[in-house]
């Protein structure tokens, strides 16, 4: 197991005080490993956007401490705490690049914080640009660019410094799909060539299911459950995890009949096969589609779907190897 | 004394009025800024929050702005005879309108300076900035252009008041309206005195949005 990057210790964050106290966070423990990329997924208002806020103390916790790479950063000063966030970069929903510096002199911004000369930080601004891809837009005022292009200047300015730890707030809930899909790709890349450690946090499970190697569900200002993705996604053992696996819709109707009903989620990673055809041409017994609502997303279904199945145990449980073997997730609808 | 004898005069007294106007509106700025940001930085959702200075600064701004600008001329005119040595006249008119303007773009800095982004600075913080490098690398440049639109806005708040002065001793446009238009009736002379000050209101103004649009990256 590779060694801790971050960890985190009985951090609790409480906002205002007396009755009108509101728990933000509640005993969060957590120990995010180098060079892993970590997910944190909840729904909105769940504590998650306050719990990547207290890994670099732009929000200090209430109680418990925030050690990141073995330094504990709610004991340091103003100044060190300063220097410690320079290892830390962040990039965020609505990217925050200062809108009257061109692209380049975003990206010179936290060189020019930590003293690098002019010089220096140009060419290791150039060398950035090159690596996210936006060579050509040096001059480009923020204003010119498309949001991608945007969240790109941002990573490149987060990464300047060599920081171990990239966190991204919510980095690419702003943009569109496919754009979502350069940007995170760009973020795998980093990770795997820079061995930047990852900390995602969103409300799409997309996202966590594309880049991340384990995630952790926060709801109601505690963490809920922990594992990677296959452990949390194919098996979500809490509550939160399953609303967030299988999110309910408004027309959940009530169905009846003998068979169970099986709600099944397609979360991008199946192709354009037949699945459910081609799981009743296998099994030899057919399904009732109780509900649907699915689309394609470049290329990837997206959605879910009701089946009620079969009375037969014997060909349930066909069906449902089947499922596994397809990489299909599924819960028993109640 | 017909309008063509006036000319002379009228070209001394413009020139008196441009000079106060900017020199006081320098000032005035030299001081604001620092007052405004101030106000800025040490507000309760500041950077460096300080409920007391935010107080004590405030209350000032606000006593300071609540006087009108004929009493202030008249109740600092010991303070004018100090610093200038008489109270009379254009360069002396600069004092009271230096006390008058500084609260005056103090606030509107503070305004200017509150359009920044929140996320924007969040973003610099968690880069390590400190709360001077903020201000100086992130607040002020980011609220530039705003700032542009304010000093176009001040400046002719400042020729106004200084056409005011003309009423008690001060030089400039507002004099001659006084003297002329108004103690001897010249109405010709009236009509002329509000055409160049509607003039050079329009003037400053439009300079002012020239190089706002001009600076400003978010366009374009």
């Amino acid at each position: 197991m590779a060694e801790s990057i971050i960890k985190i210790e009985g951090l609790t964050k409480t906002f205002g005080s007396g009755a009108t106290a509101v728990t933000a966070l509640d005993n969060i423990n957590l120990d995010i490993r180098q060079g892993e990329i970590f997910g944190i997924i909840g729904l909105s208002g769940a504590g998650k956007s306050t719990l990547v806020r207290c890994m670099n103390l732009l929000e200090r916790p209430t109680e418990g401490k925030v050690i990141v790479d073995g330094m504990d950063l709610t004991a340091l000063h103003e100044k060190e705490l300063r220097q410690a966030r320079q290892a830390i970069g962040m990039i965020f929903q609505s990217f925050n690049l200062l809108m009257q510096r061109t692209a380049l002199d975003n990206i010179c911004f936290p060189l020019e914080l930590a003293g690098v000369s002019r010089k220096a930080a140009r060419e290791r601004a150039r060398e950035l640009l090159r690596i996210v891809g936006l060579e050509d837009k040096e001059k480009a005022y923020p204003a010119q660019l498309s949001g991608g292009q945007q969240q790109r200047v941002a990573i490149a300015r987060a990464l300047a410094t060599n920081p171990k730890v990239l966190l991204c707030d919510e980095a690419t809930s702003a943009l569109d799909p496919t754009t979502t899909l350069s940007i995170l790709e760009l973020l795998k890349r980093l990770n795997r060539d820079l061995g930047v450690t990852v900390v995602v946090i969103t409300h799409e499970m997309k996202v966590v299911e594309q880049i991340c190697h384990r995630v952790v569900v926060i709801d109601n200002s505690r963490i809920q459950e922990i594992g990677t993705i296959e452990e949390v996604f194919r098996r979500p053992k809490t509550e939160a995890a399953r609303k967030l696996v299988f999110p309910q819709t408004e027309h959940t109707v009530k169905f009846s009949g003998k068979g169970k009903f099986l709600r099944l989620a397609f979360n991008g990673n199946t192709t354009d096969r037949p699945i459910i055809a081609e799981m009743v041409l296998k099994c030899g017994a057919p399904v009732n589609i109780a509900f649907a609502d699915t689309k394609v997303i470049d290329g990837r279904m997206v959605g879910h779907m009701i089946l009620q199945m079969p009375e037969e145990p014997e060909i349930v449980r066909k069906m449902l190897s089947y499922l596994d073997s397809q990489n299909i997730i599924y819960v028993e609808e109640r | 004394m017909n309008i063509v004898e006036m000319i002379p005069i009228i070209v001394k007294e413009l020139w008196a009025t441009i000079y106060m106007t900017l020199a006081s509106t320098l000032a005035s700025y030299i001081l604001g800024i620092p007052l405004g940001l101030i106000l800025v930085v040490t507000d309760s959702d500041g950077i460096h929050p300080n409920p007391a200075v935010n107080r004590v600064l405030g209350g000032i701004v606000n006593a300071l702005r609540s006087v009108p600008f004929i009493i202030l001329t008249v109740a600092v005119i010991p303070v004018t005879r100090f610093i200038v040595g008489t109270s009379i006249g254009s360069t002396a008119t600069i004092v009271p309108l230096v006390i008058a303007a500084t609260p005056y773009i103090a606030r509107m800095v503070e305004s200017s300076v509150k359009e920044v982004d929140r996320g924007v600075i969040e973003a610099s913080l968690s880069m390590g900035a400190s709360p001077l490098q903020v201000v100086l690398k992130v607040l002020l440049p980011e609220a530039k252009p705003s700032m542009i639109i304010g000093a176009a806005i001040a400046t002719t708040t400042i020729l106004g008041y200084s056409a005011m002065a003309g009423f008690v001793g001060g030089g400039g446009l507002g004099a001659i309206a006084i003297n002329y238009g108004y103690y001897r009736n010249q109405t010709g002379i009236m009509i002329v005195m509000i055409i160049l000050l509607v003039l050079i209101v329009q003037i400053i103004q439009e300079i002012g949005n020239i190089i706002a649009r001009k600076t400003d990256k978010r366009i374009r």
